[in-house]
């Protein structure tokens, strides 16, 4: 009751200076889709980073001609491993054979090497959880101090670097984010005195009256808030037809790099940060004007 | 109530506007201000209701100590009184009646008694038939009525005018003022500022002379 009144209100507000409220919806609206548009790129590298580092596995080389016994205590120290989910053991043989199988193109050459360049390896596979990255990494030192190891080789380097990079992205977004909103806080915060400005009588009538500052400020928070939400929704949709579009358009070149994983739009939860934070930022914007204004007002 | 001691009032910059003001106005009394433009009419007035501040002294209302209350807080005091001035301050965007409701609606009134308080106001103000014009279509004399109901509707214990009479023609300002008087007879508290001695000579009420922003004795 209370706020369907303030509601009623703050449409009247809307309504009555509609240049400057679309000028100020549609800056959010374009603000909020860059942004919306950054996240849809750090969902989309999160999740291809979860996809790859899902895949990250050590390949142990063997030194040549090692003995059973030597192999044994290297697969005991696997299965004292609790993190390990898979051993697999590529003998030199099989190697070689999965070698020419992969690079058949080129048998002229491969024929005519008449010996066996490749090590035996094993194969180690870990189980998903939140420490993988790091454990493979403890273990691959463990592993490289060993003297029947020729060498390793894991995705640990890049797979940190691009973690590396998602944590600046991350900070970017924030920043970006932050910059956004500064900025819409100072636009809405103009629309809004405007709007209070333009109601000024009113204003100072009310204070007369006996109105309290809240019964005066509401209508105009939820004006700014509404401008906030409206901008979003468009953002969003904007967001969402870039999307659309990019999915469609460069859809073989997303499944080579995501190898078949999906090209992802912003998640609920996302979805749910982008509308708050642009509702918060109206319902701001607004509080800061409208507080201006009536300390502007003798009387108040 | 109203009780003013030593109060002192000077706008940024400028010559005191109120000088050493102490008085006393009794409940359900009606007191005229007079004095000549830029005397201090219009300050003393605003000082009741709390529109602009003093410099030192005690000014009580309704038993409240207004110099002490926070700003967020006026809207108590404002509550008691009601105000009506030269220029009536009706809003152009709405009909007569919406214009008195809404001073109803500012303090967060029922709609139920909101529409027959405003019906009642306006009735007693001798403009009901004329709810749904607009008020820039009504005569000085109208507007100014409507303004008095906008005043009235929240039945305050105080009610301030400023000068009400002052764009209006003498047989107008006559009625106005019956007005007021009858407001007075309802037991509200009434002090009228007006520069228009005819006005106070007319109507036999005490009043209070203003000059310079010193109070005169009679
Ligand atoms: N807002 C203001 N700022 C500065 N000076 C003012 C202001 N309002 C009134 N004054 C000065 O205060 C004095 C009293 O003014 P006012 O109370 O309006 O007198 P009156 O209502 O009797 O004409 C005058 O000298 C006027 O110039
Ligand atoms: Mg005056």
């Amino acid at each position: 009751m209370f706020y369907s009144k303030h509601l009623n209100k703050a449409l009247d507000n809307l309504k009555s200076n509609p240049q400057t409220s679309l000028i100020s919806v549609s800056t959010f609206a374009a603000a909020f889709c860059i942004l919306g548009l950054f996240m849809v790129l750090y969902v989309n590298l999160d999740s291809l980073l979860s996809t790859w580092s899902r895949q990250v596995q050590i390949i142990v080389y063997l030194k040549d001609d090692l003995k059973n016994p030597q192999r044994k205590t290297l697969e005991a120290l696997f299965a004292k491993n609790p993190q390990i989910s898979s051993v697999e053991y590529v003998s030199r043989q099989a190697a070689w054979e999965n070698f020419k199988n992969t690079f058949s193109a080129e048998t002229e050459f491969l024929q005519s090497l008449d010996f066996n360049p490749l090590p035996a390896s094993y194969n180690l596979r870990f189980k998903p959880g939140p420490n993988r990255v790091e454990n493979i990494r403890l273990f691959a030192e463990t592993l490289g101090k060993k003297s029947e190891v020729e060498s390793l080789e894991y995705g640990e380097k890049w797979i940190s670097r691009f973690e590396k990079f998602m944590i600046f992205l991350r900070v970017f977004l924030l920043a970006v984010g932050g910059l956004l909103s500064l900025g819409l806080i100072f636009i809405i915060s103009n629309t809004i005195k405007l709007s209070a400005l333009a109601r000024k009588n009113e204003i100072e009538l009310m204070l007369m009256i006996g109105a309290t500052h809240r019964y005066i400020k509401t209508p105009f928070l939820l004006e700014g808030a509404l401008q906030g939400a409206a901008g979003a929704v468009l953002a969003l949709l904007a967001a969402k037809g870039v999307h659309g579009y990019m999915s469609f358009q460069f859809s073989d070149s997303i499944a080579k790099i995501a190898r078949d994983a999906d090209f992802l739009f912003i998640g609920p939860s996302g979805i749910l940060i982008l509308f708050g934070v642009s509702v918060a930022v109206g319902w701001l914007g607004s509080y800061i004007s409208i507080n201006k204004v009536l300390n502007m007002e003798n009387g108040s | 109530m109203i009780q003013l001691y030593n109060v002192f009032k000077t706008y940024d910059g400028n010559i005191p506007a109120l000088v050493d003001i102490s008085l006393l106005i009794k409940e359900q009394s009606f007191v005229f201000v007079t004095g000549a433009s830029g005397a201090g009419k219009s300050t003393l007035l605003k000082l009741l209701f709390g529109w602009e501040r003093f410099d030192s002294g005690q000014i009580l209302v309704k038993g409240m100590n207004v110099g002490k209350i926070k700003k967020e807080k006026l809207y108590l005091l404002r509550r008691h009184i009601g105000v009506v001035f030269q220029d009536y301050k009706l809003l152009p965007n709405k009909t007569v009646f919406e214009n008195v409701a809404f001073a109803m609606e500012a303090i967060g009134a029922s709609s139920r008694s909101m529409r027959y308080k405003t019906s009642d106001a306006l009735k007693s103000v001798g403009l009901f038939k004329k709810r749904d014009s607009n008020p820039m279509q009504l005569s000085g004399g109208e507007q100014q009525r409507v303004a008095i109901a906008r005043a009235l509707v929240n039945n305050p214990a105080i009610l301030l005018a400023d000068e009400p009479t002052g764009n209006l023609d003498p047989d107008i300002s006559l009625e106005i003022l019956k007005l007021f008087e009858m407001a007075n007879q309802q037991g509200m508290t009434v002090v009228f500022a007006t520069h228009n001695h005819e006005l106070v000579r007319h109507a036999n009420y005490p009043f209070i002379i203003l000059d310079k922003g010193n109070v005169v004795r009679p």
